[in-house]
């Protein structure tokens, strides 16, 4: 049953996350861009972690692919829009193909041949007392530093936004 | 109750971090600070530059006479040593220059713009620095990456109604965001190998366990180009000549010295503490039975040779003194190659050298760019009569860029050599860097011919400066003097610094 | 395998009575809007099918039926289909972790009232679909190939993302006395007239303004602000597609009425203890009793819905913004502040 619904979601993933990059029309690549976020949520659902599911569907999909649809209904030249720039020709494509391939063929290699630690699974009753536990004591630092990382991002965005 | 113990104890050491780590909480301070005074005085629009450099003051202050700690703090998320210490000056220094450098910058200074978010991000910058060269967790290492990246992504676009700019702060984010999604799964994938994100607890892991070497290469390779991307190693390079030209000169100067340190000082870290057995007393790369020294000295011969080949061609000269920083990193790549004290010493040597080199150069070109309005080569013809006194500190800065004798940039170039020399399978690295040397002569010419030997006759008015930007601009020349004659203190210092902490 | 069994027809059961209920819920809902309207604006309102007109909202319903589905040529036929299914897809499962009771115990069997009324991260589910819900809008816009379409879906898209945020952080204060995302955990800890009404005053209000927002009802109903956007997201919809539509904004206020009775009025808490009325913990009629209680503070609540939409005068687009980022923000964020020194002083 688990397993089941691992390859469902993961079909879900990897299925629109192919139509994010293959469509034509960056409409639909922005809108399949939820069903790959809906798919990464049940990953983590399958996880245990459904506080972090809902924050992926709240941020991911509330927030960020938002942005990125208004982004796009704001454009004028919606379907037909050609990937390549300008300068990429032969030259680029070979090589970048031989990289791709290359990362490629590792992370396989990697994923396959590896044994990865394993640490002993405990059935969480609730996650979120666990994750503000950890982030009030070990991650503290890391935890503060997000909010003024986001700080930042905040005042460069205005920044960036206003007009003069 | 157990937890309740976990939080006292917790506590506790919250107290003893914040002792260690006042440096930064002064930056964060700063920052604030910085934004709160340019709302509260709109009319001023330095005022956030001033609040800046009162700010880096009292951080250097407290960085200088702060304990020589040693020792980590927030749960073994970052550790106070000398060798960071060493950075955070370097970088502090860098920060303090380029805020004044910017109180020259007529490019800032034009078109009504507010500064006041300019300064502040910059003081952001320089805390995500601060926490990027004492991360040793790696988590803290891609958050404080993060936000290094960020301000500098909005930095140089500043100036967003040149086109150049926005096109430079675009490529920017475009090429950091790959290049972080790249670290961050190499990340991943260490966590997936060994089970935790702590540099300590990662390298005591590799020592015990039994591990596929070629499983830990990717990883780490991904972490490498993630950070190589930051300090522009060249297959990560490719955003390096558009940002440095399109970027304000400042900024430029500010991620050639500043971003480029705190990048080496966790690239060191990184591979020194994680995977460099210092905990078991074996030798050098012990973990790793893999030949890292080799990867990491073909990147080194790469980086330096392609900036100072391509180098050659540029006509622009802030884009010709981006392949020069390129080229440096490569140069500084060399002294990591050897990875002992010797290396690394050479390496922070280096950085306090360039430090003043580059940013003199860098200020050079601003002070030039305020006069002319241009950056082009050929438009420095005739500058060694028009604006006799600063094309004499040019001169320094280029000599030194050079590696030439009696300037520090010989000094820093001679212990990189000779830590080099002493390990007798890196002679033929030496022996690349001294005709990379050589290349790089022909391009720091080029600035100099134009400006001693062209149109000399032509060049009738001369340019004035006001007084506080040349005394700054001595302030970064007499050293580049003084270092190259009397360098004991620095090695001295260098040599002291180069104890990274240890659980 | 009969545990599971047991379980799916549990759920089978739960769903089918929920969703019949959100239908019912509905025509209730347009029934009682053009009878209150009608009364505010001093008309009769429907008053030909069936007696005083109770039928009209069925007779709406076929003639929707009947209608012709339109699709403009120039529309993207995929995402117009699409965008009414999301719609009211969000609005329905939005009610999978709302509980109607507190709990029936049949023998050794305890049923919850609710598909699942106890999932400890209960309301962020509610906030996650709620932002799925603005696809729907957003979709139907883009893909009707209409520029008063477009605007109407990018003015509701913008409104609901900038009130999401007052609202979610409004709600914090509540979290914060609960100890719990759950919802029924809230509701349990809201025991006789402990409600957070009176706990939470000023989360409350931020709360219920937020609401109107999200659920785009007046005087928030830019989105189909007819003066200057025709229909709004929907102009180009027309039969059973328009009438999801339509169905979807009635249940949503039904679900922003139980979601508000849930956290600020004791949802299905009697008002005094159970044992008053001689009822006992787990049985048939306590549940019941609940239900109806609940039943009635929805109900109470749309009627507040339908009377604010029939006096208050429709903000402007800028008016929105600016209460929604520079008034709601800080003072949910307040809230925030002033509920932890309140239970730093009184524990």
């Amino acid at each position: 049953m688990e397993d089941l619904l691992f390859y469902l979601f993961a079909f879900v993933v990897i299925g629109s996350a192919s139509v994010v990059v293959l469509s034509k029309n960056i409409m639909y690549s922005a809108f399949s861009l939820l069903f790959t976020f809906f798919g990464v949520a049940g990953l983590y659902v399958l996880l245990f972690a459904d506080f972090v599911a809902l924050t992926q569907i709240m941020v991911y999909i509330g927030g960020i692919l938002v942005l990125i649809i208004f982004g796009v209904l704001l454009t004028t030249k919606i379907t037909g829009v050609d990937i390549k720039s300008g300068t990429t020709g032969k030259v680029q494509l070979i090589t970048a193909s031989v990289v791709v391939v290359i990362i490629a063929i590792s992370l396989i290699l990697l994923f396959t041949n590896v044994e990865w630690v394993n640490q002993e699974f405990v059935q969480p009753n609730t996650t979120i007392d666990s994750i503000g536990f950890a982030f009030m004591t070990k991650y503290l630092l890391p935890f503060e530093i997000a909010a003024v990382l986001l700080l930042i991002a905040l005042v460069g965005a205005t920044l960036i936004a206003r007009r003069k | 109750m157990f937890e309740q113990d976990i939080i006292n104890k917790f506590v506790t050491n919250v107290g003893e971090s914040i002792q260690l780590m006042q440096p930064e909480v002064a930056l964060l301070i700063t920052f604030v600070l910085a934004l709160v005074f340019d709302l509260i005085f709109k009319k001023t629009r330095s005022i956030a530059g001033y609040v800046a450099i009162l700010g880096f003051i009292v951080t250097g202050f407290l960085l200088c006479t702060a304990d020589s700690a040693n020792a980590g703090g927030f749960a073994q998320m970052v550790a106070i040593d000398p060798f960071s210490n060493f950075f955070k000056l370097i970088i502090l220094l860098a920060s303090l220059i380029v805020v004044v450098m910017s109180l020259f910058s007529k490019e800032l200074y034009t078109e009504s713009r507010t500064l006041g978010e300019y300064y502040s991000l910059i003081a952001g910058m320089t805390l995500a620095m601060f926490l990027l060269s004492s991360s040793n967790n790696l988590i803290m290492m891609y958050l404080s990456i993060e936000m290094m990246s960020l301000s500098s992504y909005v930095l140089a676009g500043y100036t967003k109604e040149i086109k150049r700019a926005s096109e430079a702060s675009l490529k920017y984010v475009i090429y950091g965001a790959i290049s972080s999604g790249i670290m961050i799964y190499g990340i991943s994938l260490i966590f997936g190998l060994t089970g935790t994100l702590n540099l300590y607890e990662i390298n005591s892991f590799l020592a015990n366990a039994d591990i596929n070497l070629w499983a830990l290469l990717v990883p780490t390779l991904m972490i490498i180009a993630g950070i190589g991307y930051k300090i522009s190693i060249v297959p990560f390079h490719f955003w390096t000549p558009d940002v440095y030209e399109g970027a304000p000169v400042t900024i430029t100067a500010l991620l050639s010295v500043a971003s480029k340190a705190a990048g080496f000082a966790m690239l060191i870290r990184f591979i020194k503490v994680g995977f460099v057995d210092s905990m078991f007393g074996g030798d050098f790369w012990a973990v790793l039975h893999l030949d890292w020294q080799h990867i990491i000295a073909l990147l080194s011969v790469l980086t330096m040779t392609l900036g100072n080949l391509v180098a050659l061609w540029q006509t622009n000269v802030k884009r010709l003194l981006a392949y020069s920083s390129i080229a440096h990193a490569g140069y500084m790549l060399m002294g990591l190659t050897v990875m002992n004290d010797a290396g690394v010493a050479a390496v922070l040597i280096y950085f306090f050298v360039y430090l003043f080199m580059n940013l003199g150069a860098f200020f050079f070109v601003l002070l030039i760019a305020n006069k002319t309005g241009s950056e082009d080569i050929e438009d420095y013809q005739g500058l060694g009569y028009k604006a006799p006194a600063i094309s004499v500190c040019m001169v320094i800065f280029l000599v030194s860029l050079t590696g030439l004798p009696p300037t520090a940039g010989f000094i820093g170039k001679l212990y990189i050599f000779t830590a080099l020399l002493q390990n007798p399978d890196f002679i033929w690295l030496a022996v690349v860097g001294v005709i990379n040397s050589v290349i790089s002569l022909a391009f720091y010419v080029k600035v100099f011919r134009n400006m001693y030997l062209r149109k000399v006759d032509e060049a009738k008015e001369t340019f004035k400066f006001s007084i506080p930007s040349i005394v700054l601009m001595f302030a970064l020349a007499i050293p580049t003097l003084l270092f190259g004659i009397y360098f004991s203190p620095i090695v001295n210092w260098a040599e002291q610094s180069v104890g990274i902490f240890l659980r | 395998m009969t545990e599971t069994l047991w379980l799916l027809i549990e759920v089978g059961v739960k769903a089918l009575f929920i969703i019949s209920m959100i239908l019912s819920a509905a025509a209730v809902l347009v029934y009682s809007e053009r009878k209150v309207s009608a009364f505010i604006q001093n008309r009769i309102g429907p008053n030909r099918v069936g007696p005083v007109g109770v039928l009209q909202p069925f007779a709406d319903v076929l003639k929707l039926f009947m209608k012709e589905d339109l699709v403009p040529r120039a529309a993207d036929r995929r995402f117009h289909s699409l965008a009414p299914i999301i719609s009211l897809g969000v609005a329905i499962s939005v009610y999978s972790v709302i509980p109607f009771a507190h709990y029936v115990q049949i023998g050794e069997r305890i049923i919850y009232m609710g598909i699942a009324p106890n999932v400890n991260v209960g309301y962020l589910f509610i906030l996650a679909l709620t932002s799925v819900g603005v696809y729907g809008v957003t979709l139907a816009g883009w893909s009707s190939n209409n520029k008063y379409s477009l605007l109407g879906g990018l003015r509701s898209s913008a409104q609901m993302i900038s009130y999401e945020l007052s609202m979610g952080l409004s709600i914090i204060g509540v979290f914060m006395l609960a100890g719990s995302f759950s919802l029924n955990d809230i509701v349990l800890q809201q025991e006789g007239l402990r409600w957070n009404i009176f706990l939470q005053p000023l989360g409350f209000i931020i709360f219920l303004v937020a609401t109107f927002a999200e659920t785009n009802r007046a005087p928030f109903d830019l989105p189909e602000a007819e003066p200057e956007l025709v229909g709004g997201y929907n102009t180009e919809y027309s039969g059973m597609k328009f009438g999801m539509f339509f169905l979807a904004e009635y249940a949503n206020m039904a679900t922003a009425s139980a979601i508000i009775s849930l956290l600020y009025l004791g949802g299905w808490q009697l008002p005094f203890s159970y044992n008053l009325i001689g009822l006992e913990a787990g049985s048939v009629s306590l549940a019941i009793v609940q239900f109806l209680c609940f039943l009635l503070k929805i109900l109470v609540l749309c009627f507040f819905f339908i009377w604010v939409r029939w006096t208050v005068p429709r903000f402007r687009y800028d008016q929105l913004m600016n209460l929604g980022w520079r008034k709601l923000l800080p003072l949910a964020l307040l809230n925030i502040v002033l509920t932890g020194i309140a239970m730093m002083i009184w524990g």
